[in-house]
């Protein structure tokens, strides 16, 4: 990889139409070939007998391609939706939380349902980079990268929740502890402290096992880059009355990210120990994040929160929606990015319904093991949560749980449409996936509205019922939050390596030592 | 505020020498200019200094800064030497500041109590305390030495307070009828003193021919002599005394009965049985402190031998005193006289007039069913009991016709109660005149022509007159109208002098209370717009040029002539009288006999028509804001009522069946809007729009009315609030309370859809042990047995009375797994918390930890606060919430933001019904359960704050470090009692009414209703300045994005403390005497439900009335009685705030069967719905445990086994 010649930099400029296709011979009864049940017959994780040329070729050629007309339009809308969402946080911190609908009853609702939602969504990443590569998992290397992203950007948006949510944010620094004359140090038995320690942590982690995948890959751009410079003295600059070439530009910023990386021995080396340390690191931290997530509802004492099962159920639902959120992007991607398809193969796919089957199962599991508790332990105020808050519909009860719709929302998102993944015709199919993931990434919305809201609307004392109603606040915020996580993911997709090249190539055939070539 | 704590009343005050004012010589800065008004005034510097401090002017008032406005409220008060003598307003006029020599005995920073009394809508008059910080009034209290109000008071004279500071009052007097500019401007008392002489003595000269007068109703010896005085002086003048919401049946009936006007005076403390027709006697009552002390003292049986009494209503509206009965018929107003009239006839009063209407009724559409019927045999037995005479009362309400009233005088004379259970005294002239024939004899003469000039004086004819009088535009006949009024309003809005009035804080004045009580109002705060008092007013009216109309001397030339205050006596009385807050109590009167003719035939000339759906009945009544006066007062406002708990509005009441037959369903509890349809309630010729709403309990074909909303020419807040019922109220043929052969229908035009905000939407228990309550029997039968069997893990429980009718007789012991580090100790069976018999309580574990070392927090050192709130006492009334939100500085959020549900008080009422148990006459289905923070040992709140901002303290309160707090709201979350109150926006700081940059914007989203008390920005801006001034210094103001909740009023109990170090009274932090102090929802509660004290307290003894002796504290005795428990126990969040469970006592031979049962096994019921229905089936093996359950039984074989996993964590926690 030292020496770089000319013509592939050329070469690698029009990606997309170069990488000629060298089709393998596949069964084109096993989808695209990779979804092969004979066991002996290991499916290809590359698709077109790809070369690490090509590869190389392909990916980075998504960055430094021009725009495509579709991505100018998706980043366009994320950023005005984001535009919204941060004149909504604006507007809030001026005026006050009571802009939200937030009440003395309900007294969280779409704030701590957006958190969990997002940090939930920032599972998956994490999990496949860390735990399928413990697992050797080779067919994480394809959607790691981008799963990653998706998590980074994820926790950002789940962060915002909580700093925004409180009453006083200016005084939001008193959670943390910070040394003081007053030696008055945070309560260090409350959920919410663990919560900022563990996100902070799991941000903090994830953003370096991230960001420690991509120097080599950044390496790469970085030298494509100086290679163009050095071949052509023409090229692309940045605006027509700056001299400065794009290249250059690049040149800088990879270079500077890249921190140095010469692809030698000794680097892959480090870089290799330090990948599996930071992976041994993550793994407990995907565990852990959201369990502390779920204390602060299962340490309260509020029948529907206090619940022995919310760690590993959190977890899975977590995973779960996680899942979602990555198909949900790469799906698209697949479609509208040339050869992507190559990279993410139809096995992907699948392996990746499966998970959405297994942990929406166990979520489902988790909402019956809830029923059977609230009636196993006799506890009325418990099992009223289950039958009266959120179950009984208001049509068939007067008695009813007005927000039955999201229970019953929640439960066809999440449990009811994954089974569709027993068939093999629907987990093979891009378009059905990417329909299951989208229900279940509002079911899993559902679940934590479900979980907060209802729990709250209707707790120990009937006189002190009341509702919850959301306001053009609430919903413009949260909206806002999608538009910041989109256009956070738009801008990945177009500066930085969407996938990790080094490792892709490292699952295909030819790096492997008994491959025939 | 406790007697102790008080000035007034810390030993025998000695007269103080008069310091006169005048002659003190006060250094500032060398210079002597401070002298005595008098000469000082023609000082140009003086003068000079006179018009730019005193706040006279209003504008120059609201520029100026807070701290400007404490100097000179503090001035004013030091310069009226009331410092000098503390609890007596001393009479000079002068101001001069005490930034230099203070009067020796004030303390800046220290209140200072004074005492004076109040006159409330409906006749009522309270004592009262005034709190007042450097000559600012904050709160009002009961006055302890006023027969009526016992240190008691009520929502309404709690939250007068806000009246003074509103800044809408009136502020300078106004000319119109001239041109648009002239107008506008101010005048000045000068003005109008010099236009009244001109005026009036060319009036004078005519012996006042044209001239008239409407006044407010008022008992008041001044006043009296007033109205003698222009009466002597314009003949011819006419006079009307006004009270709006008065019914002239209650004055008929009692002419009718005793020949002349009598009014009653209960005394309930004596009754056994009281039936009540239709009379609210608890709530909407002049008299409602007194009754309701009286009621209460026999409503909440300590031990099993103690006796209750019995109350047996019969009404049409659900009142709080309906809400508290042991039985309750629901009937239409025409139906209770016919009940009445059984009753009667059962007792053998006007027998054959009694019969031929009983006849009529059971005539009449059934209405006299047999459970009615059986109703009344049985109730007349009940007060012809033996050794009842004299114990019991038969009590008609305003709704009721002059012959039930009559009846009723006739029946409490044939059962004795005349002289026992009910004294009488004689009406005054202005007191027994009929307000809506005295306000028609005027209206007519304003459309003859035939009146020049209309002084209306406290009263708003033009507002709350009967439609039919169309008094409005028959004001504008009179060539001069001159109104003297507080608030804007809809008459001054026609008068042609606008004259701003004193409220009662400001000005000088007397009283006589219901029971006879002469008390004097007195000045707490000079004017703070320079308006006068009704009989400044009337005196320039008569001719005093503006000196000589001084309030002080003509109060005090009154008095030099009543008995008592006469000669050399006159000076040591009056200050005697001034200093407690009474000037003399009434002897008794004679106790009139009851011509039984008359009674009987009024009664015979009375006919009954009942109600139907096309001919329907109405009854009217006073809310919140009582009769309209207090539209302004946002607390009033936004205090829920008790029964329906709408804020902000009055409905129409009507039952269940009457909504669905008129289509009038209103939307579920859980819609956003809360729409109801808007009706046409029209009678008479006459038309209202109103708001319908349903709630249990009101009889078919009734409607019920409230009074005092719907004003249009009003401050700010009180814009847009409910709907005007006066227009229908006191037409020809019917009287201001009741109103017969009414229609109503959908309303057609305008707005058809209308938004009421309640602040509880949901009312039944659901099943849980909530608010407990028995019925007398089975508190005698049960009240002393402990269970102490073993749960089914083998664990010893020990639960009282009352911790056996919830959760905790059903679920094992709790065992802590946990040394609870402020006891050393795990936290055993939960009822532990209660049992502090023989000074064991629960609070004595050890104090050390197991090194030896101290806790920081120690809940075994005292004192240990702690509350206990009967639910047997407690009325509903509310007076608690007002009482806090006056302390507390606790703001108002509005009606829109109450809808979102974020109503900011601490202590609220929350109003139960349970079950079917509404027709029929078992209607013990109401329950109140005043819930404040309960401040838990085990505080779920606590744990859960990131920031450490709620904590517990070392005396056990829960304390909420507003500093420290950045509103993540997890704390309220987790709180199951709900009690925490976010600041979602500034409502304290700046926007005191919900307001918020962008609402209206916000609001309009939906289509939803403005939000009508909406104050815009600029005028908040005055608002605050002036409202600020009528803040507790001693309660930090939270700003937006904080928590907050009630702490115990710990402003109280430190002020006690320090009370005790500086006096060097017996006791230190460890011990304050119980009752030294009372936190303010204790001190307010006119029922005594609530009590506040040191837990630990348990062995000191305290002399109790009847030279008994208590010992401990009376909350210690309280939280150990077999009647208190913990609201949801189970949870061991160990409140220590303890509820007692209620007792009903129902006539046993009235009983239902279904009620029977929960005589004969209380424990089964939790709340009062049949309790855990889902646990119905294992009712009868628990009878079995309850009955004998050998110890040794408590193992069940099977379910040691499934519960081995349990029993093997006991084991190895040691437990």
């Amino acid at each position: 990889m030292s020496a770089i010649h000319p013509d592939e930099i050329n070469a690698g400029r029009l990606t997309g139409a170069i990488p000629t296709d060298r089709p393998q011979p596949l069964d084109e009864r096993t989808g695209d070939g990779t979804l092969i049940d004979d066991p002996a017959v290991r499916a290809p994780l590359v698709l077109n007998n790809r070369s690490f040329h090509d590869i190389t070729n392909m990916v980075c050629g998504y960055v430094e391609e021009k725009p495509a007309g579709w991505w100018l339009a998706v980043a366009g809308l994320a950023s005005t939706l984001a535009g919204v969402g941060t004149l909504m946080i604006i507007y809030l911190l001026i005026t006050g939380v009571g802009v939200w609908g937030l009440n003395n009853r309900v007294d969280w609702a779409w704030d701590i349902t957006n958190f969990v939602f997002w940090i939930g969504i920032g599972h998956a990443g994490t999990l496949i980079s860390a735990i399928l590569c413990l697992l050797k998992q080779k067919w994480r290397t394809s959607i790691n990268r981008a799963a990653e992203a998706m998590t980074i950007f994820a926790v950002i948006c789940a962060g915002t929740f909580p700093g925004i949510h409180v009453g006083r944010v200016w005084f939001i620094w008193m959670v943390f502890p910070i040394p003081n004359a007053n030696g008055i140090w945070p309560n260090f038995k409350s959920p919410l402290l663990w919560d900022v320690f563990a996100v902070s942590t799991y941000f903090t982690v994830s953003a370096l096992f991230w960001y420690m995948g991509m120097i080599p890959d950044m390496a790469t751009l970085r030298d494509r880059a100086v290679g163009r410079l050095k071949a052509s003295s023409s090229g692309p600059t940045v605006a027509p009355f700056l001299k400065l070439r794009v290249d250059q530009l690049r040149a800088w910023i990879y270079g500077f990210l890249s921190l140095g990386w010469r692809f030698s021995s000794r680097h892959w080396q480090h870089y290799e120990k330090a990948y599996l340390l930071l992976a041994g690191v993550s793994t407990p931290l995907v565990l852990s994040v959201h369990s502390i997530v779920s204390f602060d509802f299962a340490t309260s004492i509020l029948p529907g929160w206090h619940t022995t099962i919310f760690p590993p159920y959190f977890v899975a639902g977590a995973i779960f929606g996680g899942f979602a959120m990555v198909l949900l992007l790469m799906i698209p991607c697949r479609e509208l990015y040339p050869n992507m398809k190559d990279l993410i193969t139809l096995r992907h796919l699948e392996n990746m319904a499966k998970i959405i089957l297994v942990t929406g199962s166990m979520v489902g599991f988790a909402y019956a093991m809830e029923f059977f508790i609230a009636w196993y332990s006799g506890n009325k105020y418990e099992a009223d949560v289950f039958q009266w808050n959120r179950v009984v519909p208001t049509w068939l009860s007067a008695r009813g749980a007005p927000y039955w719709w999201a229970y019953w929302a929640m439960i066809s998102c999440n449990v009811i449409s994954p089974q569709l993944f027993w068939f093999r015709r629907f987990r093979t199919s891009a378009f059905w996936i990417f329909i299951v993931s989208f229900i279940v990434t509002i079911g899993m919305w559902f679940e934590r509205f479900v979980i907060i809201v209802t729990s709250l609307h209707r707790a120990f004392l009937p006189g002190q019922w009341g509702m919850f109603f959301p306001t053009p606040v609430d919903i413009l915020t949260f909206v806002g939050t999608v538009g910041i996580f989109l256009f956070l993911f738009m801008l990945f997709l177009k500066f930085l390596p969407a996938f990790a090249m080094s490792e892709i190539k490292n699952v295909t055939p030819q790096a492997s030592p008994h491959e025939h070539h | 505020m406790s007697l102790d704590q008080c000035h007034s009343t810390v030993g025998e005050l000695a007269v103080v020498k008069p310091r006169s004012v005048a002659n003190d010589q006060i250094g500032v800065d060398g210079r002597k200019y401070w002298r005595g008004l008098e000469d000082a005034a023609d000082a140009p510097e003086f003068r000079d200094w006179l018009e730019k401090e005193l706040p006279t002017d209003a504008s120059r008032l609201l520029e100026s800064s807070r701290r400007t406005f404490l100097k000179l409220m503090g001035a004013s008060v030091a310069l009226a030497g009331a410092a000098t003598l503390p609890g007596c307003r001393r009479p000079d006029h002068k101001i001069y500041p005490y930034s230099k020599n203070v009067p020796e005995d004030v303390i800046p920073g220290r209140s200072i109590y004074f005492a004076t009394s109040i006159a409330l809508p409906g006749g009522a008059v309270e004592g009262l305390l005034v709190e007042s910080h450097e000559g600012r009034p904050t709160k009002l209290e009961g006055n302890p030495l006023h027969a009526g109000s016992n240190g008691k008071s009520s929502a309404m004279a709690q939250a007068s307070i806000l009246s003074l500071y509103d800044p809408d009052r009136l502020k300078d007097p106004r000319f119109t009828g001239l041109s648009k500019e002239e107008n506008e401007k101010p005048r000045s008392w000068q003005d109008f003193s010099a236009w009244s002489m001109q005026h009036f003595g060319t009036l004078k000269d005519t012996q006042g021919a044209g001239l008239a007068f409407i006044v407010d109703k008022k008992r008041s010896p001044s006043r009296d002599a007033m109205k003698q005085r222009v009466k002597a002086m314009y003949p011819k003048a006419m006079w009307v005394a006004y009270d709006p919401t008065q019914s002239d049946d209650v004055v008929k009936g009692s002419e009718i009965a005793f020949g002349k006007p009598m009014r009653e005076v209960l005394h309930l403390d004596k009754a056994d049985v009281i039936v009540s027709f239709d009379r609210d006697f608890l709530g909407d009552d002049a008299a409602m402190i007194r009754n309701s002390r009286g009621f209460a003292s026999k409503r909440s049986p300590l031990t099993t031998k103690d006796g209750m009494n019995r109350l047996y209503m019969v009404e049409s509206s659900l009142s709080l005193t309906g809400a508290k009965a042991d039985h309750r018929i629901a009937m239409a107003p025409g139906g209770i006289a016919t009940v009445a009239a059984a009753l009667a006839s059962a007792l053998g009063v006007a027998k054959s007039a009694a019969d031929r209407i009983a006849g009529q009724m059971a005539g009449a559409a059934g209405e006299m069913s047999a459970e009615t019927s059986k109703f009344v045999a049985e109730l007349a037995k009940d007060l012809k009991a033996e050794g009842r005479t004299g114990k019991v009362v038969v009590l008609a309400g305003p709704s009721q016709p002059a012959a039930v009233h009559a009846l009723c005088h006739s029946m409490n004379a044939a059962l004795g109660a005349g002289g026992n259970t009910v004294h009488y005294r004689a009406m005054s002239e202005d007191e027994a005149s009929s307000s809506v024939a005295g306000l028609k004899t005027i209206a007519d003469a304003l459309n003859a022509g035939k009146i020049g000039t209309l002084v209306c004086i406290g009263v708003n004819p033009a507002y709350d007159a009967p439609g039919d009088l169309k008094f409005a535009d028959a004001m504008g006949k009179a060539a001069q109208r001159i109104t003297l009024a507080a608030e804007p309003d809809e008459t001054i809005e026609r008068s042609t002098w606008h004259l701003p009035l004193a409220h009662t804080l400001e000005s000088w004045g007397d009283l006589e209370s219901v029971e006879g009580v002469f008390s004097p109002v007195q000045p707490m705060i000079a004017p703070l717009y320079g308006a006068k008092s009704e009989l400044e007013v009337l005196a320039m009216i008569c001719g005093d040029d503006l000196e000589k109309a001084d309030g002080y001397e003509l109060v005090r030339n009154v008095w030099k002539s009543r008995p008592g205050f006469t000669g050399a006596n006159f000076e040591k009385a009056w200050r005697r009288g001034l200093n407690d807050g009474v000037f003399a109590t009434a002897e008794k009167s004679a106790q009139p006999s009851v011509n039984d003719g008359p009674v009987a035939a009024a009664l015979g000339a009375w006919t009954y028509s009942p109600a139907s759906s096309d001919k329907m009945d109405l009854v009217f009544g006073m809310g919140a804001i009582g009769d309209g006066r207090f539209s302004n007062n946002a607390w009033l406002n936004e205090l829920p009522d008790p029964i329906t708990k709408v804020v902000w509005d009055n409905v129409a009441l009507v039952s269940e069946n009457t909504a669905k037959k008129f289509g009038l369903e209103q939307d579920p509890e859980t819609d956003k809007k809360r729409y109801t349809k808007v009706i046409d309630i029209s009678v008479g010729g006459q038309m209202i729009k109103a708001a319908p709403w349903t709630i249990p309990g009101i009889p078919d074909n009734t409607v019920v009315l409230r009074f005092g909303y719907g004003r249009v020419n009003v401050g700010l807040v009180g814009e847009g609030t409910g709907h005007n019922v006066y227009p229908i109220s006191g037409l020809v043929g019917s009287s201001r309370r009741f109103a017969a052969g009414a229609k109503i229908v959908r309303a057609t035009e305008g707005e058809r859809d209308y938004q009421v905000v309640t602040t509880q939407h949901h009312g039944s228990m659901e099943g849980r042990a909530i608010v407990r309550e028995v019925d007398l029997l089975a508190w005698q039968k049960f009240g002393d047995a402990r269970d102490t069997n073993l749960d089914s893990y083998g664990n010893q429980r020990d639960l009282a009375f009352a911790e056996r009718l919830g959760e905790l007789s059903h679920t094992p012991v709790n065992i802590n797994a946990y040394v609870n580090p402020q006891r050393g100790h795990k936290d055993g069976g939960v009822a532990k918390g209660t049992q502090a018999e023989n000074g064991s309580s629960s609070y004595q574990y050890g104090s050390k930890d197991a090194s030896g070392a101290s806790r920081p927090v120690d809940f075994t050192k005292g004192p240990q606060w702690g509350m206990s709130i009967d639910l047997g006492s407690c009325t509903g009334c509310s007076a608690c919430t007002i009482a806090c939100q006056a302390e507390n500085n606790i703001p108002v959020v509005g009606k829109i933001e109450v809808n979102k549900g974020r109503e900011m008080h601490w202590i609220r009422v929350d109003r139960y019904f349970a079950g079917d148990s509404f027709t029929g006459i078992n209607a013990s289905s109401v329950f109140f359960q005043p819930v404040a923070c309960v401040h838990c040992e085990n505080a779920p709140c606590e744990t859960v704050c990131p920031v450490n901002a709620t904590v517990h303290g070392p005396e056990g309160i829960n304390y909420m470090v507003y500093n420290r707090c950045i509103g993540t709201r997890y704390c309220a979350n987790n709180c199951p009692y709900k009690v925490r109150r976010f600041n979602f926006f500034d409502y304290g700081v700046k926007k005191i009414n919900g307001a918020y940059i962008g609402q209206e914007a916000m609001e309009s989203v939906g289509a939803g209703p403005k939000n009508h008390n909406l104050i815009p920005p600029r005028l908040r801006e005055r608002l605050d300045e002036i409202t600020k001034l009528g803040m507790n210094p001693n309660v930090t103001i939270r700003s937006r994005g904080v928590m907050e909740k009630c702490n115990y009023c710990m402003q109280r109990i430190n002020e006690a403390r320090i009370e005790i170090k500086l006096k060097n009274l017996p006791g230190d932090r460890e011990k304050i005497p119980d009752g030294f102090f009372q936190v303010a929802c204790q001190q307010a509660c006119p029922s005594d439900a609530i009590t506040f004290g040191d837990l630990l307290d348990t062995k000191t003894p305290y002399p109790e009335a009847g030279g008994k002796t208590r010992t401990g504290s009376r909350a210690a005795n309280l939280a150990a009685n077999p009647r208190s428990y913990m609201l949801l126990g189970y949870l061991n969040a160990r409140p220590r705030t303890t509820h007692m469970a209620g007792i009903r006592n129902p006539n046993p031979a009235l009983v239902s069967e279904a009620r029977q049962k929960l005589i004969d096994d209380p424990f089964h019921h939790g709340g009062h719905e049949g309790g855990h229905e889902s646990e119905h089936e294992h009712a009868a093996e628990h009878k079995g445990e309850h009955a004998a359950r050998p110890a040794n039984n408590a193992f069940d074989p099977a379910k040691t086994i499934t519960d081995s996993g349990y029993k093997l964590s006991l084991a190895v926690l040691g437990a």
